[in-house]
């Protein structure tokens, strides 16, 4: 087993992973932007090294900064956790030059699965189902409208490096497809460098089902059944659980063997996702995603098994050490992401300095997050703040259970998808498993919340305004800069947004915020 | 004291009254047992109503106010009564007037129109990128753009203003 490893990655996955390699007395090395030198993670890991800079190109997006950083700091492996370089082959392959162990799978697997277009012809030829449209990605409008023709509307248009619902644009008819394809591509490479996109059938009545994988470097591979990510909105999953209640013993069994038969076909090593789209009894493959998935805890939580630990032995050259007979499921686990952003206003991201946090606790509760009070949430990094996680020994007691910690969650200081994540768990339809992808569509998120509470809202609020009118008013009378339209307001907010003294020793990094 | 009070939406009318430095709360004419404890600076509150037990987190400034009460977030205008009469004539006196703003902080990616520009209402005029997504943001009315205040790469707040639309004669 490694002595040493290094995180090639910021917020919960990051710490995540320190936690399970704190448990192996595996020595952590935690890297860390500008931004993020007071981050959790920073803190958490045995060690820590800068990667200066504040965006992530700068930082965790540098292949050479982070492989210098584990070589400097004696690492034998590097864990890329998910999203940044975690799905890029060329810096697997990098690592492995330079003398290290990549935590993931080979850079040849990645590359077969990695890009769209390659990965679905790789599929029809394993023999594995795929979701009917093109083939080869179009680079322009005409082209896109010539061929949708052939697939006929609705279509998806997806970015062809892509992934996590960005550069995706779901399109109705021709009409729509000029201003659709533009921002897609223009998404696509903002966010991965390459435009081109490819057109597909869009399935009605959609489930996102997903077959969680790990395979070691002896050819033994199996598979932990499904997850379901249905409760989406703008494909960014928000609701996941596992199992999935459309999903029936037999079928686990068929979808999870062509999982595995899909992972077996591009030579797969360590832990994978391959996601299906199930409509009206079939399923169709529709990407893979090679590295540890955001909703890997709800497996773990039904299946008792630490998917970081079993990354890191299979990493380490060890066998699995089980066969796909002894993976049994046990109840019932739901995750829901806590993000920065506004259910009752489109889901716009919202931003601000985290100042009220109580994290709810009790039986079968998890939270996975690296929040801590004074985190600034801005917009150069992913809008999750935390991944709250529930287990029950069945999905009613679930979603009882969670509800129970969402009313114990509050998140303050920026607003967050939590209410609406109450609003679906409450919903007849989500109770009785009898949803698809457009569920979230369907929710009335008009934010109508009346009754008592809105009563107990609107007077502890007055409270708080006659409190404030009074500190703000007893201030100004002392001291007539007070009087600036700036201050008075600053005054006036609460939780009081008092400038605390900011100390630090040597020259401030290059880009720090103050 | 007498305050207006938008909750999700909905209006109460709310009665204060200071005696002896004790509030007496009525909620649309019904009075209302109340007890307030503020827990820390950071807007935790421990309330009482009843016999009920509300954990309470407030923020917000003076006229607006989020509070979570068991998970739920319930958004609060508070106005009282010389607020109400000053923002009912705000609002009169500047009917029609085609402002579009930031529904969120990000970049301007790209202008798609310029100023002296007829437009038709929902026509795209620039798009602005937040966390990697884009997002076209559209015309709110139909019009001619007066002014745009933004420039190509320009990084805005949310509600920042954005381009000015005013009607063509």
């Amino acid at each position: 087993m490694f002595q040493r490893i290094l995180i090639a990655n910021r917020g919960e996955i990051a710490l995540r992973v320190i936690r399970t390699a704190r448990e192996m007395g595996i020595d952590t090395v935690a890297v860390y932007s500008d931004f993020d030198r007071r981050a959790l993670h920073t803190r958490m890991a045995h060690r820590a090294m800068p990667l200066g800079g504040s965006l992530p190109r700068e930082s965790y997006l540098d292949m050479a900064k982070v492989i210098r950083a584990a070589k400097e700091s004696g690492a034998e492996a590097i864990h890329p956790g998910y999203g940044f370089l975690s799905e890029n082959a060329d810096f697997a392959q990098k690592v492995t030059e330079a003398g290290l162990v990549w935590i993931g799978p080979p850079p040849s697997a990645i590359r077969a699965m990695g890009d769209k277009i390659t990965s679905r012809r790789n599929m029809k030829k394993a023999g594995v189902p795929v979701v009917p449209g093109l083939v080869d990605p179009v680079d322009d409008v005409a082209a896109a409208i010539a061929e949708a023709k052939h697939i006929g509307y609705p279509i998806a248009i997806k970015a062809a490096a892509g992934g996590g619902g960005k550069g995706i644009r779901i399109v109705r008819n021709e009409k729509e497809m000029p201003g659709a394809f533009r921002t897609a591509s223009g998404e696509a490479l903002a966010s991965f460098g390459d435009g081109r996109l490819y057109l597909e059938r869009y399935l009605e009545e959609p489930r996102h089902i997903e077959v969680q994988l790990m395979f070691d470097k002896h050819g033994n591979g199996v598979h932990f059944g499904e997850r379901e990510c249905s409760i989406q909105r703008r494909h960014q999953k928000l609701i996941e659980e596992s199992p999935s209640v459309i999903v029936t013993p037999e079928l686990r069994a068929k979808m999870g063997a062509i999982a595995v038969q899909a992972g077996r076909a591009v030579g797969y090593e360590n832990a994978g996702t391959v996601e299906f789209l199930y409509s009206k009894g079939e399923f169709f493959f529709l990407e893979m995603n090679t590295r540890l998935q955001v909703e890997h805890p709800v497996t773990e939580m039904v299946y008792g098994v630490d998917l970081v630990r079993e990354q890191l032995r299979v990493a380490a050259g060890e066998p699995l050490g089980f066969e796909q007979k002894d993976i049994v499921p046990k109840g019932w686990a739901i995750e829901v992401r806590i993000n920065a952003e506004d259910p009752f206003n489109n889901f716009v991201p919202s931003t601000g300095t985290i100042r009220n946090l109580r994290a709810p606790g009790g039986p079968g509760v998890r939270m996975d997050s690296a929040l801590y009070r004074g985190m600034e949430v801005g917009l150069n990094y992913d809008p999750m703040l935390a991944k709250l996680i529930v287990w029950g020994s069945d999905r009613e007691i679930a979603i009882a259970r969670m509800i129970r910690a969402l009313q114990e969650l509050n998140v303050g200081g920026v607003r967050t998808g939590a209410p609406a994540a109450l609003l679906v768990l409450e919903d007849e339809r989500f109770r009785k498993g009898d949803f698809d992808t457009h569920f979230l569509t369907t929710l009335d998120l008009s934010n109508p919340r009346g009754g008592e509470d809105a009563l107990v809202a609107a007077v502890a609020a007055i409270h708080r305004h006659l409190l404030s009118k009074r500190r703000a008013l007893a201030t100004t009378a002392s001291s007539r800069t007070n009087w600036l339209e700036r201050n008075r307001s600053r005054l006036s907010s609460y939780p009081a947004h008092q400038a605390e003294p900011h100390i630090q020793t040597g020259p401030a990094p290059k880009g720090a915020r103050p | 004291m007498k305050y207006f009070i938008q909750v999700n939406g909905r209006q109460h009318e709310v009665d204060v009254m200071e005696r002896l430095g004790e509030l007496k709360v009525a909620v649309d004419g019904k009075p209302l047992d109340l007890s307030y404890e503020e827990v820390d600076t950071l807007g935790q509150v421990a309330l009482l109503s009843d016999g009920k037990s509300y954990g309470v987190s407030i923020e917000g400034d003076m006229s607006k106010a989020s509070v979570v009460i068991a998970g739920h977030l319930y958004a609060v205008e508070i106005e009282d009564e010389r607020e109400r009469a000053a923002h009912a004539a705000e609002r009169a006196a500047s009917k029609g007037g085609g402002l579009v703003k930031a529904i969120m902080p990000g970049i301007v990616v790209k202008l798609m129109v310029a100023e002296g520009e007829i437009v038709e209402a929902g026509q795209s005029l620039l798009i602005l990128e937040a966390m990697k997504m884009q997002n076209e943001i559209s015309a709110t009315a139909a019009g001619k753009i007066k002014t745009i205040h933004v420039r190509e790469r320009e990084a805005v707040a949310g509600g920042a203003r954005l381009v000015t639309i005013v009607p063509v004669e």
